[in-house]
């Protein structure tokens, strides 16, 4: 290889979610004592690194090459905002932007729901000035952060995500579309807000961290850890943890107190069979199979489907015993004894399925929010909701995480997962400051089915820690 | 293309092999497939619900049918239709003015008592009657916008039941590619259309010119100079590994569908073998090999033969051999990092010199620009230009590398260039 031209100018570019070098020969960057983030790209001829190095890439550069640099790397615009309509900050909002500036406007925010996460994001994007994305975890997340934004700072945010791409110095967007979309405007953004940053880490998505030059970050969240433990990865995609906020330290200052009423429902008669008639069937099965096979297990018998109709016919009694128990009749009537003893008071329903929340929907004719409900009357529902034009509204998965519902004292669960995130986010939903009434967070689940064993696992969370039996 | 969940892929001492129902192993499901596409082309109005469970119940009793395959069908046969999509929102209309109407009701009870007096199913009715529609008819289009609800209004379909079995073939090899981290071809012909599809499909590529292919006098291609055998095959063998930018500094799946999308477009190619590593779900690395031999259906037409009829005429002229020259059309890539270059034709005489050929059919100032520019970049190379009369600047300078024809290009003077790039590259041997 020829030495390089002194006059050829040393070049650093953004090229699909990475940085690109152009002009140093190959032993010029490699021969550094420490280990370089940077590869050699024969395809190209040239070098590259990950764009997340931005920052110290080119502070490295301007100081090795001096004027002979240049950084092609398109620069985040400042942002003047048309107004700044922000609360003022409570003490501990204060303290945790103020630990987040002090760790050089990198790191992340612990804090648990309905204690204002969001005002703190504000509060520096109204320090930062400066282009900033925003990822939400879904759609109506990313729509409620376009609202409050518009609000906040009378600023009208761009859209990626739901079919929309449209980028603007302030932009709105979720983690899949972050995913995709990241190599295409991961240059221009000086501030990166990961909202529920533990969506982060997942082995595709953490890349919408990877694929960006964005020097500053910040990750919020209640709940950092994940079942995978890769909450540790948050360190250096966002940056380590500035400022986190206790749960006990909460409860009954800042939110409302809370009670947790689980309440057992038994199938009926037909239900039962049903169950009944399916379990024996996914029990022989397997007896069966583990006569022949000793360790025998479910993912086997997934694995068998394909190939027996047997198997497949297991499968499918499973799946219709989880259904039967999603969907018990009695869980409707219980809902209704729920409706009567909180009338006049707002309540929120999570349902396990699509199916099971359209069926309370027609039973008693309440607005529902699913993953496809139309922007324009997801926004009709949570405003009427808000204005308590609807007392009640029905949600599968999506309403959480995050999405603000005011003023709901009273929650339902008829089903979901096991995971302490869920419960933790659930809780934080209906905690919401407002007033001092207690907030009642009603579990409702099968008797001697697998749900019971779901309710133990979540109450294991410390936001359960004060559970109330009682039957309604 | 298909979903990853629809995706079927047994992997077997460090191979992927993808789900595929051929005549040999699958015949019956000819039968299955007719099924199917008539089950759609007689299910205009029906939900997508409904069709899906119908397109189930024919599997009911095959034991050779795992639940995947039975929603790539769906989705297949999905794809291939037009649903009717609630545009207007009339659905999402009808339930915000059917809750609000029920909002002051509220809550609609089974028992009525004092406190509570709205009974449901009088409380129905009477919003029915508000309404002025029958309450089942109400209830039936609360939810219709829901993708299960929607009914099917067009199908397009497939030709017939094999052809959506090739498409069914193809689509889970597209999907096994998702977990792609990089893809190998080896080609021999077709170069230009491998080329230019993986660029529509935004990968990068590192091109290998391969060894066994008679001696090389171009220098530049990886600076190898592989003295090799006059084979009966004069075709080059070129080995082109596609990835993206951000695979040289780690493993990733992020560019796997730009595989996917690439693969029909070479399934219509001759002469190529594949080798795609991808990661297996317990993160071992497998491989996918695939060729031409495999007989996979693509979709896509095949490559043109010739893109003009000029090059035709030229190749029926000039015959595959003549005076010690062989012609071979498309059958060189010249490259520089990501610029690339297939000429029309190479002409590969027995003592090693390589020739090659670009005919300029017609000229427009960008076309012109463009080749100009590309022939700069690769003037180390023996490049030949075919350039009709009409289209010279008066006064052009026409230099010794420019043919220049009226309406056919004719033999003796492009073999007296031919020949004359081979003394000049004796030439400069001799002269080292």
């Amino acid at each position: 290889m020829m030495d390089r031209n002194p006059q050829q100018p040393i070049t650093l570019s953004f090229d699909r979610g990475t940085l690109l070098l152009t002009g140093p020969q190959p032993r010029e960057i490699s021969s550094g004592a420490e280990p370089s983030v940077w590869r050699w790209d024969a395809r190209v001829g040239a070098w590259r690194c990950e764009a997340i190095h931005y920052l110290s890439g080119r502070t490295a550069l301007s100081r090795r090459f001096g004027a002979g640099f240049r950084d092609d790397v398109a620069k985040p615009v400042s942002v003047a905002w048309p107004k700044q309509d922000l609360p003022e900050l409570r003490a501990e909002q204060k303290e945790a932007l103020a630990a987040w500036t002090k760790g050089g406007r990198r790191g992340q925010i612990i804090m648990p729901a309905g204690t204002g996460k969001t005002e703190v994001a504000f509060a520096t994007m109204a320090e930062t000035q400066v282009a900033t994305l925003v990822v939400a975890p879904v759609r109506d997340l990313m729509y409620q952060w376009h609202r409050r934004i518009l609000a906040a700072f009378g600023y009208d945010a761009g859209i990626v995500g739901d079919n929309t791409f449209d980028i603007k110095p302030v932009t709105v967007t979720t983690y899949d579309s972050a995913y995709i979309h990241m190599d295409k405007m991961g240059a221009g953004f000086g501030l990166l807000i990961f909202d529920e940053e533990h969506h982060l880490p997942g082995k595709c998505r953490r890349e919408a961290a990877i694929l960006s030059t964005a020097t500053m970050r910040l990750g919020l969240t209640a709940t950092p850890e994940r079942s995978d433990g890769c909450e540790a990865d948050l360190d250096w995609l966002i940056g380590p943890v500035a400022y986190r906020l206790p749960f006990q330290q909460v409860r009954g200052s800042t939110l409302a107190d809370y009670d947790v009423v689980r309440v057992p429902v038994a199938l009926d008669e037909r239900e039962q069979a049903t169950y009944d008639q399916c379990s024996r069937v996914v029990r022989h099965f397997l007896a069966a199979r583990r006569k022949e096979m000793p360790g025998y297990t479910w993912q086997d018998l997934c694995k068998e489907t394909g190939k027996d109709p047997q198997a497949r016919h297991a499968q499918k009694a499973y799946y219709l015993k989880k259904s039967v128990e999603d969907r018990a009749a009695e869980k409707l009537r219980v809902l209704e004894d729920i409706f009567r003893l909180h009338y006049g008071q707002q309540i929120l329903v999570f349902a396990g399925s699509n199916a099971m929340a359209v069926e309370v929907s027609k039973r008693f004719l309440v607005p529902t929010i699913l993953s496809h409900t139309p922007k324009r009357e997801r926004l009709a529902v949570l405003e009427g909701f808000a204005r308590g034009a609807f007392t009640v509204l029905v949600a599968n998965r999506v309403l959480d995480e995050g999405v603000d519902v005011p003023e709901a004292k009273v929650a339902v669960v008829i089903g979901g997962q096991a995971s302490t995130r869920q419960a933790t986010q659930r809780l934080g939903r209906v905690l919401r400051k407002s007033g001092s009434s207690r907030a009642t967070l009603y579990e409702v689940v099968c008797e001697d089915t697998k749900e019971v064993e779901r309710s133990r696992k979540r109450r294991q969370s410390d936001a359960y820690e004060r559970t109330v039996h009682r039957r309604v | 293309m298909l979903t990853s969940e629809q995706s079927i892929v047994e992997y077997r001492a460090g191979r992927a092999i993808p789900d595929r129902l051929t005549q040999n192993t699958h015949r019956h499901y000819l039968e299955y497939a007719g099924k199917m596409l008539a089950i759609y082309r007689e299910g205009i109005g029906r939900q997508r619900r409904e069709l899906h469970r119908q397109v189930e119940a024919i599997f009911a009793d095959e034991p050779d049918c795992p639940i995947r395959r039975i929603e790539a069908f769906c989705k297949l046969l999905d794809d291939a239709g037009i649903f009717q999509a609630d545009t207007s929102g009339k659905a999402a209309k009808l339930r915000l003015d059917v809750f609000s109407k029920a909002a002051r009701l509220h809550p609609l009870v089974q028992a009525p008592d004092r406190l509570f007096e709205h009974e449901e199913g009088a409380a129905k009715s009477q919003l029915a009657e508000e309404l002025g529609a029958p309450w089942e008819m109400i209830e039936q289009g609360l939810y219709a916008d829901v993708i299960a609800y929607q009914r099917l209004e067009e199908f397009t379909g497939y030709p017939d039941a094999a052809a959506f079995l090739s498409r069914y073939n193809v689509a889970q090899l597209q999907a096994c590619l998702y977990r792609a981290e990089s893809l190998t071809v080896t080609a021999t012909r077709d170069l230009k259309t491998i080329v230019r599809y993986a660029k529509l499909a935004k990968l990068l590529h590192e091109i290998v010119r391969g060894t066994g292919v008679p001696p090389m006098t171009v220098k530049g291609i990886h600076g190898q100079d592989a003295r090799a055998t006059h084979g009966q095959d004069a075709h080059a063998t070129y080995r082109i590994t596609f990835t993206g930018p951000a695979s040289v500094l780690r493993e990733t799946r992020r560019y796997g569908v730009n595989f996917a999308r690439f693969l029909p477009a070479l399934l219509t190619c001759k002469g190529w073998k594949m080798e795609a590593i991808l990661r297996t779900p317990w993160k071992t690395a497998a491989k996918l090999t695939l060729s031409e031999a495999d007989r996979f259906t693509s979709h896509l037409p095949p490559p043109e033969e010739f893109d003009s009829s000029l090059e035709q005429s030229l190749a029926d002229k000039f015959g595959p051999v003549r005076d010690g020259w062989q012609l071979i059309r498309e059958g060189d890539i010249l490259h520089e990092h990501q610029k690339t270059f297939v000429p029309d034709f190479t002409f590969r005489h027995g003592d090693g010199t390589e020739v090659f050929l670009e005919i300029v059919g017609f000229w427009t100032p960008e076309y012109l620009a463009l080749k100009r520019e590309t022939l700069r970049q690769f003037r180390r190379h023996r490049i030949l230009l075919a350039v009709p009369e009409s289209s010279l600047r008066e006064g052009a300078s026409i230099t010794g590398h420019v043919l220049v024809y009226k309406t056919t290009l004719k033999l003796p003077p492009l073999l007296a260039a031919l020949e004359a790039a081979r003394a000049k590259r004796r030439h400069e041997l001799v002269d080292g």
